[in-house]
């Protein structure tokens, strides 16, 4: 089901968690599907046991997957709007850390940003 | 936490006043698979070996499972398993009597799991050890290690010979063991596409110092390719704040490639800002990491 290179530049836990995100919302993985084990996984594509859960992990964080007690990890219910909003604001992290960086080498103050920030966002809506 | 399996501190080995290791300090977990690399005469072996207590350490000190390297009890090293870059098998023994004068050595001697591995990794038991080919050796003389049902099994170079159908196998023993997450491996190999698969650690030993000691991925995160191309002729330094590992020059001096180790994406910009050159940044696999490494 998933295509995991492990000569990529691209780590292994990293392709799985990005397959399992695309999947999920493309809707081809409906809420309730159960993915394989930690060790069917890692058996499977021959890498250690470790990688996959860290993909389940970070997946597990984002709200695209639930960890059952006794039951295989599955497909969480993808509720649009409020539930997933921690999801897509931790997509945002990155880039809010650039931006944080460039406003301190730049001697910019918060309030400063954040007034820039929200004029550019008050252009969008 | 759970106890280390081995713990490295400060690790030194000199022959005849030539260092080959210096200040070699790490730790190895249950759970982990730590994937050893490094070029011929880099100190893999002597790293291995000196951390097994084959001979003392020139300074600082190993322990495994807390117990100096140097007088481990039987009950410890019963719990190790190793397979030598070069096997010692005895050329008159069968397989199956190699394995059997070996298990009298141990308490607890798996002959079931040797019989289902020797029938899967297909090593003939029944021939003279002297007949067999390098690779059914090699197998062999895993087979020897696994016995005991290590703990740590250690390997130095244990993949060199098989087949890629053998090697397969064998790397998914080896994630079988680390399944047990009680249980860690360490290995050497220059198969890299191997170590790349089933090594959540990676140790580069260059000049026996160990250069990275860290995850797998993280090293994959850390060093990126980084191509400089500018109208004009380049400085002499490119200025990073981390020398980097290697660094080429286009013959007109106007580009450069450069591999880089921890710079994050806004020294990227401000270089390319500071000079007024265009820089792409590219992700590498771990052959290619190795082999800038030792550009």
């Amino acid at each position: 089901m998933f295509i995991l290179d492990p000569h990529s530049s691209v780590p292994i836990y990293q392709q799985l968690v990005e397959q399992v995100r695309r999947l999920v919302v493309g809707g081809q993985l409906a809420a309730g599907t159960e993915l394989p084990s930690v060790r069917e996984m890692a058996q499977e594509h021959t890498v250690h046991p470790m990688t996959i859960s860290k993909a389940y992990s970070q997946l597990e964080a984002e709200g695209i997957l639930e960890r059952r007690r006794g039951k295989p990890m599955a497909v969480a219910e993808q509720k649009k709007g409020h539930s997933s909003r921690a999801a897509r604001l931790k997509q945002l992290e990155p880039q809010l850390e650039q931006l944080a960086l460039s406003a301190r080498q730049l001697e910019l103050s918060a309030e400063e940003v954040i007034e820039q920030l929200k004029k550019k966002l008050g252009d969008r809506s | 936490m759970s106890e280390a399996t081995v713990s490295i501190r400060d690790l030194g080995k000199s022959f005849g006043g030539r260092a080959v290791l210096s200040h070699i300090s790490s730790e190895v977990r249950p759970g982990d698979v730590v994937g050893v690399i490094g070029k011929n005469g880099a100190g893999k072996t002597t790293l291995l070996e000196t951390v097994l207590g084959f001979s003392p350490p020139s300074s600082g000190s190993a322990r495994i499972f807390g117990e100096d390297c140097l007088g481990m009890s039987a009950a410890v090293k019963a719990r190790i398993g190793f397979v030598p870059q070069q096997d010692e098998l005895l050329p008159t023994l069968n397989g199956r009597a190699q394995l059997s004068l070996t298990g009298s050595f141990y308490r607890h001697w798996d002959k079931a799991l040797l019989e289902r591995l020797a029938r899967e990794w297909e090593v003939p038991l029944d021939r003279r050890a002297s007949t067999l080919s390098g690779g059914e050796r090699q197998k062999l003389s895993t087979l020897l290690a696994l016995g005991n049902r290590p703990d740590l099994l250690v390997l130095d170079e244990p993949v060199a010979s098989l087949d890629p159908l053998a090697r397969r196998r064998f790397l998914q023993q080896l994630l079988e063991i680390a399944s047990d997450s009680s249980r860690a491996v360490i290995f050497s190999s220059h198969i890299v596409s191997d170590l790349e698969r089933v090594a959540n650690r990676i140790w580069i030993v260059r000049e026996g110092q160990l250069l990275w000691d860290g995850e797998t991925d993280a090293l994959k995160q850390s060093v990126r390719r980084l191509h400089v191309r500018a109208h004009h002729a380049l400085p002499a330094s490119l200025g990073f704040s981390r020398a980097p590992l290697s660094e080429r020059r286009g013959p007109d001096g106007r580009t450069a490639t450069v591999t880089v180790r921890d710079c994050s994406e806004q020294e990227v910009h401000a270089t390319a800002a500071r000079l007024q050159a265009d820089i792409e940044s590219e992700g590498l696999g771990l052959e290619d990491i190795f082999l800038e490494i030792h550009a």
